[in-house]
């Protein structure tokens, strides 16, 4: 069960900053022809019944194209928010809500890596205080047993198993991981180094992006 | 989280500077804002900013049964919503006047109207027709939402192209697109929106309110109108009173603004389906304008996978041996199946001696691993259980 | 469209109306003698009923009371059996919250909300036959409620529909002209100063055909509000009379 690493390739990614007006930070990434907007609200006032005394209240939801949310949005959802928990210093807002808002605005696979790059896009836009960033990557193992990185969709639906990883910063540590399909343990630890690989190139584009961003006072 | 109130200084300023004929972003009383109109890689998804109210618009399409009162005659279906990004105030799931009101709104410009040809979406007559779906999302609210809405939907209305369809008999294959070329829907004529803000009941009129302008606003007039000037739909709101001459003032600029607005649009299918044919790159990703600060864009280039191998193998060696195989079932009685090896029963029931007749079994039959072993407590003579590799009698 | 001749050559409708001529109108007020108003009305085959509570004071959230206004509150729905299919949810819908959004804020420009602060007026309205004209069949009952109420307002508030066929405008349409096809424009006015409270049409309609229309729409309503204003003085007499006795 040995797997072809051989050539990974990631697609042409983009991001941009702070293009919305109303949310306190706002971000799109784009991979190949994946598309996410993300619009961030906080810290604001939280509803009493979600309060919680020493933490904020992260909340994140996300919208399909078309259709109404269903059961997938919210597994993502969930996603999301277990990793930005981990990565922001909640504690320092206590009794505050954090709205992470989610638009899919096209879907051509790794969908769940490219919300994770935005949604981490935005919170810096917003200037939330983070003690790690983080980045998502997506590994598709094909009927061949070749690893794909960054799948499109047209890979994903022949491949025969589907995982996506969260890694932090600082450590290269996996955050969360979501997976699909049947895959052999090593085959798993193989996509895992793949994706600290990747995902050392998406800080390293973290950073020229807020270099960039910040060169001029706007 | 709820919206920042306006201040009353914040009012009056505003007020003052409308006495004065003067607006905050120094346009004119008639002027709109900046319209960008970009279509995405699929077709039927489109984006509007107006200014910087920006707008979402997906059409997608499914085959139905068609209504009872209209055999023939295919569905639209208009689904406006306010994400929560938009404003602080939006919240999802709520059902706000607003969102009721831009709902109906754009429900009645564009079906009431008649744009699209209903009769062409007929697939089957009383069976199966195609629904028309088109969902708006509000992506940022800075004011005259039904405008950028109703430009947002009859511009991804006209991108739309929906799927070719065989019909043999009772049968009906739908193609997809890499089989056929998708078939565009008729688009009759663009119904436009325009908004007209009313203040100081009724004496002054802006064209294209922004956010600020419509909270110190009385009242709002809406007018769509195509560019053969014909007028689609009219709707007040608001508590104004208005006079028969300021409605008509109004219709007479609405259909200025209207062919201006419907040239934009039908420039910017042109060069959608003008790049499409030259095999160009097309999408929001290519839209983005690349000279801006807060964009960044990396083209596609391969890992490097060099020391990936050693790291996955190192991982995996130095992680502690994986768990032994799961043991192949054990089966107490036929019937039922248990995986694993279940917890010794602490019960202090007196089965020893049945135990230990079964353990000395147990201990022939673990090293044929691939087996399932069937403790059987049946009293037959001659147990045989059928369908299992390598038969195990008990007795 | 096809089928249907909305006006023969001799220019009568499909209800031998002539182009200009209002269904009969026939208005009772004070129907309910639990309310503070009410106002029953027959447009031709549209019967509408309306019923107005207030001013009291602001009921439900205290968040919703303006400080310097009273708080004007209206439902309107259709009864079940108003319409010749069942009419499967007849509130709730969007059709009835849009429907209930307009009658607000055609009465809160009518009505002198500044005497009343931090209360509320309810305004009730239901539909018992829809033919046409429901809109405003609902005004110009929930007029009559509110005078019997004895709510202070600026003017009556008239309203009616009028349409377009063959370049000759047709006043208070009846429900097969309205889903003919064809132009439908309401028009809620205050008669006196001719302010328009609420305008709304559906369908194409060309531009320069637009003055002809709202011209004949206002001549219907001013028509109407003749008639209302009947009702009313009559029915002040009647309870004048039973009074002094």
């Amino acid at each position: 069960m040995e797997l072809d690493i051989g050539s990974s390739v990631l697609r042409e990614f983009g991001s941009e900053q702070s293009l919305l007006s109303k949310p306190d930070g706002s971000a799109t990434f784009m991979q190949g022809d994946t598309s996410v907007l993300v619009g961030v609200y906080g810290p604001a006032e939280v509803k009493v019944n979600k309060e919680i005394y020493d933490r904020a209240t992260l909340e994140v939801l996300i919208q399909p194209k078309s259709g109404m949310p269903s059961v997938r949005e919210r597994t993502r959802e969930q996603c999301v928010r277990e990793t930005c928990e981990a990565a922001l210093l909640s504690t320092l807002h206590p009794r505050s809500s954090l709205t992470l808002v989610m638009q899919v605005v096209h879907d051509d696979g790794s969908l769940l890596a490219c919300c994770l790059n935005a949604a981490c896009t935005a919170l810096m836009d917003a200037g939330l205080p983070m003690s790690r960033l983080f980045c998502g990557v997506t590994c598709a193992i094909d009927a061949e047993s070749q690893i794909i990185t960054d799948p499109t969709a047209q890979q994903e639906k022949e491949s025969r198993a589907l995982m996506t990883f969260a890694i932090d910063s600082k450590e290269h540590n996996v955050m969360m991981s979501s997976t699909k399909g049947s895959f052999s343990v090593k085959e798993m630890q193989q996509c895992i180094a793949v994706s600290q690989k990747a995902s050392e190139r998406i800080f390293q584009f973290y950073r020229d992006s807020v270099k960039r961003r910040y060169s001029k006072i706007l | 989280m709820r919206e920042t109130p306006l201040s009353n200084c914040e009012r009056d300023f505003l007020l003052k500077s409308i006495e004065a004929k003067k607006r905050l972003d120094g346009r004119q009383t008639y002027d709109y804002r900046n319209i960008k109109i970009t279509f995405g890689t699929d077709y039927g998804c489109c984006t509007v900013c107006l200014g910087k109210t920006r707008v979402l618009a997906q059409v997608s399409c499914e085959l139905v049964p068609p209504k009872d009162a209209r055999p023939t005659e295919g569905l639209m279906f208009f689904n406006l919503e306010l994400s929560p990004m938009a404003s602080p105030g939006f919240q999802s799931n709520r059902q706000s006047e607003l969102l009721v009101t831009l709902n109906r709104q754009l429900e009645r410009c564009l079906r009431n109207s008649r744009c699209i040809d209903t009769e062409s979406l007929c697939v089957i007559s009383g069976e199966k027709v195609w629904q028309i779906r088109v969902d708006v999302h509000v992506l940022n609210h800075d004011g005259n939402l039904m405008d950028a809405a109703s430009v947002a939907a009859i511009s991804a209305l006209s991108h739309f192209k929906r799927p070719e369809v065989a019909i043999q008999g009772r049968d009906v294959t739908v193609f997809s697109p890499e089989e056929r070329d998708p078939v565009p829907l008729s688009v009759y004529h663009m119904p436009i929106c325009v908004s007209f803000a009313f203040f100081q009941q009724g004496t002054y009129l802006l064209v294209d309110p922004c956010e600020k302008e419509e909270q110190v606003m009385d009242g709002l007039l809406v007018i769509a109108m195509n560019k053969h000037r014909e007028i689609c739909f009219i709707q007040s709101s608001g508590g104004i009173m208005l006079l028969k001459d300021q409605v008509l003032r109004c219709s007479k600029i609405a259909s200025v603004k209207v062919s201006e607005i419907t040239e934009l649009i039908s420039k910017a299918l042109e060069n959608d389906k003008r790049v499409r044919k030259e095999g160009g790159k097309f999408g929001f990703a290519e839209s983005v304008a690349k000279e801006r600060i807060t964009v960044l864009t990396r083209e596609e280039a391969p890992l490097e996978m060099t020391d990936v191998q050693a790291t996955a193998d190192e991982i995996i060696s130095k992680a502690d041996a994986p768990p032994e195989v799961v043991p192949s079932p054990v089966i107490v009685a036929t019937g039922t199946g248990q995986v694993g090896e279940g917890l010794q029963s602490t019960w202090g029931l007196e089965d020893d001696d049945d135990e230990e007749e079964e353990m000395s079994d147990l201990t022939e039959r673990e090293k044929k691993k691939d087996e399932v072993m069937v403790i059987s407590d049946s009293e037959e003579e001659e147990v045989v259980i059928l369908n299992q590799a390598g038969q195990s009698k008990c007795s | 469209m096809a089928g249907l001749e909305l006006l023969s050559d001799q220019g009568y409708r499909l209800d031998g109306r002539k182009a200009t001529e209002l269904r009969k109108l026939q208005a009772r007020m004070g129907v309910f003698g639990q309310a503070d108003g009410s106002a029953y009305m027959e447009q031709g085959n549209t019967k509408a009923l309306a019923v107005v509570y207030g001013p009291h004071e602001v009921r439900g959230s205290r968040s919703k009371s303006l400080h310097d206004r009273a708080v004007i509150n209206c439902q309107y729905s259709m009864a079940t059996f108003s319409t010749a299919e069942r009419k499967r949810r007849p509130h709730g819908d969007r059709k009835s919250s849009e429907m209930s959004l307009h009658l607000k804020q055609t009465f809160e420009a009518a009505v002198l909300t500044q005497l009343y602060p931090r209360s509320q007026i309810d305004i009730y309205v239901k539909i018992l036959q829809s033919d046409g004209g429901n809109y405003s069949a609902c005004v110009n009952a929930a007029t009559l409620a509110l005078v019997d109420a004895g709510i202070p307002m600026r003017d009556y508030v008239c309203a009616c529909t009028a349409g377009f066929v063959e370049d000759t405008p047709l006043a208070d349409l009846c429900h097969a002209e309205e889903s003919g096809g064809g132009t439908t424009l309401s028009l809620a006015l205050l008669p006196r100063s001719e302010s328009i409270a609420l305008v709304q049409m559906d369908a194409r309609l060309h531009q320069d055909h637009l003055p002809a229309l709202m011209e004949a729409a206002t001549v219907a309503c001013k028509g109407l509000s003749k008639v209302l204003d009947d009702v009313v003085r009559q029915h002040l007499q009647e309870v004048s009379v039973q009074t002094r006795e």
